[in-house]
């Protein structure tokens, strides 16, 4: 009995961990959706932009030019990944959303432009990084937590944290601050948010910021966790989705619960039925909720997604 | 002066037809992925391939020069299926060397098969590709059985394995793999406890090593994956003290699919591996210093060639091989393959069976990871 709770203990640590790596990642999307009502395909590649910059800051510049300990560069190197996915938030933002936005393009081509985007992005990467996989070790990699039976890396903790802290720091941002609110506004009414004086472009700039720089730091967390190549974003984003449709597309908070509960159904999955069931599973509950539930776990009026 | 100026119109005309005459040429496709997951072959292939053609170039091949033209085939059937099928259109190749992957490997087979075009295969595990009759397949590299067949020998009689875990990616490499070793560590008495199998679009490996860990004590996994799933993989198991690399008992084991590297990748995790190598850039015979230090010359003194390298350089080495005994077209390339004893290179010394496949694994061995991450060679059998 005691072996069998140390194993759904476990297991639901793990899924929580992979859980929060999934919401890291879908928490941009969802974002980009519920104020834009658009799907960024490029989202992936964002991901794994910001997984290379961390490489490169934690292993090449903050240990070597600054001469930092190991663990510090890797910590920096989420502020670096954080800056580096905003910024190409900032580009994407200015060179591709917005001349579509001001030419009165239909939905449509804005979603076929952030395919261009990540078929850039990932060929660009490939051609500078190269396709042979990165060794990407955080030293809070190295470290293993146990507490009685249970187990879990101190990059896992940090896995947990950074999610819990963002997620914090987007709801506050949301719910207190007037950007936050001309965002919801945005959201709910671009046209009206206009007429009372809200500067739509920059609302919708700063939107593709945030949801950028979320996918940068996704990225720097997943560095050490995954195999690191061009591709490594490509790898999670079908996942990132599927929490995005379950959770509702657009509302964060169903996307926060739906990704935890893909990351624990995907561990007791592995342990009761097997991993190369995992993708079954999950896209049969997707289905299910498709049927059931079009609008997700958290059915609510569109304006009040974001 | 008239018959001065017919005399150079002449010549002038002649001169293409003479050119084409001495333009011998056998053309070969290189099929390889250089995108996708498996994108590290391609490009170590890609290295290997460039500095054996260098060295061919320097060399008498009866007047005939090599012409290579590279294509990505990404490891997947229908991609490699539609790249062989233009290949053979545009190129019309003599020989087409590739994939690297099973699934992309057996899909072009029958294509060059009908093409009556060699496929020489150099890292493909699968049985079927030599199994199903196709008299234009070659493969240098050990297949499922010849791998599973010493890793049960050395689990049962070295290792004293009671207890198995199989770990293995949903690929036809890795499911020949795991059946390969299922099968004749459980006849040799062995118990399997699980066989877990994994997409390669799994990056997390957590959940899989806690499941492990519930198992009880498992003496020895056979892992068959890519590398970097290797690595990640490894250190799981590592942290659930389910291997020697984290403090634990079983001894993780693998074929020929790591290459050179990836001890230091995984890090302590990786102690006590134990992995049948065929290519080792330590190995003192002459063909191996030479090309590691060729190869170094080429792309820098601190990069150390992997098995990849080795087994895409000896590709070519061996058309050169049955060009120089008189091949001159794909009929002929096969005819001398076949002929082919204990032709040296890299990799071994190649002898192919009447099914393509090489049958000299005399240079094949197993090695241990040891603490500080170097090679400790075990013997073969």
């Amino acid at each position: 009995m005691t072996d069998l709770l140390t194993l759904v203990v476990q297991q639901s640590v793990n899924g929580v961990y992979l859980g929060c790596l999934y919401v890291m990642v879908a928490l941009g999307l969802t974002l980009i959706y519920g104020v834009l009502n658009q799907i960024n395909f490029a989202h992936a590649d964002f991901v794994t932009v910001g997984a290379f910059t961390a490489f490169f800051t934690a292993t090449r510049f903050a240990t070597k030019a600054l001469g930092m300990p190991d663990t510090g560069a890797y910590l920096l190197s989420l502020f670096a990944a954080l800056g580096a996915g905003a910024l190409l938030g900032w580009l994407v933002s200015a060179a591709v959303f917005a001349p579509l936005r001001r030419s009165g393009a239909d939905e449509l081509r804005p979603l076929i432009a952030t395919i261009g985007v990540s078929v850039l992005l990932e060929n660009g990467q490939l051609a500078l990084f190269g396709p042979i996989p990165y060794q990407f070790d955080s030293p809070l990699g190295r470290q293993t937590i146990r507490m009685g039976s249970i187990f879990f890396s101190a990059q896992s903790a940090l896995v947990v944290i950074v999610s819990v802290a963002a997620i914090a720091a987007l709801y506050a941002f949301m719910r207190f601050s007037f950007m936050g609110k001309a965002l919801r506004a945005v959201a709910q009414d671009r046209e009206t948010a206009g007429l009372m004086g809200i500067n739509e472009n920059l609302v919708i700039a700063l939107t593709i910021v945030i949801a950028s720089a979320l996918a940068g730091v996704a990225g720097a967390l997943l560095g050490p966790v995954v195999v690191l190549t061009p591709f490594t974003g490509g790898s999670l984003i079908v996942k990132a989705f599927a929490c995005v449709i379950i959770g509702g597309f657009g509302n964060m908070e169903g996307t926060i619960i739906a990704g935890l509960l893909v990351g624990i159904i995907e561990a007791f999955t592995v342990q009761y039925l097997g991993s190369g069931l995992i993708d079954l599973v999950v896209f049969a509950m997707l289905l299910l909720m498709l049927v059931i539930r079009p609008t997700g776990l958290i059915a609510e009026r569109k304006e009040e997604n974001v | 002066m008239k018959r001065a100026f017919i005399t150079i119109i002449f010549a002038i005309g002649a001169f293409p037809f003479a050119a084409l005459a001495q333009d011998k040429v056998i053309r070969v496709g290189v099929l390889m992925p250089i995108s996708g997951p498996g994108s590290y072959f391609g490009v170590m292939g890609k290295e290997g391939i460039d500095l054996a053609l260098e060295q061919v170039a320097k060399s008498n091949l009866n007047g005939y020069r090599l012409q290579v033209q590279y294509e990505d085939s990404a490891c997947s059937p229908l991609q490699a299926t539609n790249t062989v099928k233009r290949v053979l259109d545009q190129l019309k190749p003599h020989i087409v060397i590739g994939e690297e992957c099973s699934d992309a490997s057996l899909a072009i087979a029958p294509i060059l098969e009908q093409a009556k075009v060699v496929q020489l295969n150099a890292g493909s595990v699968t049985m079927k590709l030599t199994e199903s009759g196709y008299k234009y397949v070659f493969r240098i590299f050990p297949n499922a059985e010849q791998q599973s067949a010493p890793l049960v020998k050395v689990a049962r009689e070295k290792l004293k394995a009671q207890t198995a875990v199989i770990l293995y990616e949903k690929t036809n490499a890795g499911n020949d793999n795991a059946e390969g070793f299922e099968k004749p560590f459980v006849a040799a008495g062995g118990k399997v406890l699980a066989k877990i199998d994994f997409g390669r679009d799994v990056n997390d490996f957590t959940a899989i090593a806690t499941r492990i860990a519930s198992l009880g004590k498992v003496d020895v996994l056979p892992t068959f994956a890519l590398e970097g799933q290797q690595v990640r993989l490894s250190q799981a198991l590592a942290q659930a003290k389910v291997v020697k690399g984290g403090g634990g008992p079983g001894v993780q084991m693998g074929s020929i699919w790591l290459p050179f590297g990836y001890d230091q990748k995984a890090g302590q995790a990786s102690v006590g591996y134990v992995r049948i190598v065929q290519f080792d850039p330590n190995e003192k015979r002459k063909v191996v210093q030479d090309f590691v230090k060729a190869f170094q010359a080429k792309y820098g003194a601190d990069k150390t060639p992997t098995h990849i390298n080795a087994h895409a350089f000896d590709t070519i080495l061996l058309v050169a091989e049955a060009v120089r005994r008189g091949a001159k077209d794909s009929e002929t390339i096969r005819e001398q393959f076949t002929k082919f004893k204990d032709v040296e290179v890299t990799t071994g010394k190649i002898s192919f069976d009447k099914k393509g496949q090489n049958s000299d694994l005399s240079v094949v061995h197993f090695v241990e990871t040891q603490p500080d991450l170097s090679w400790k060679g075990m013997s073969w059998q």
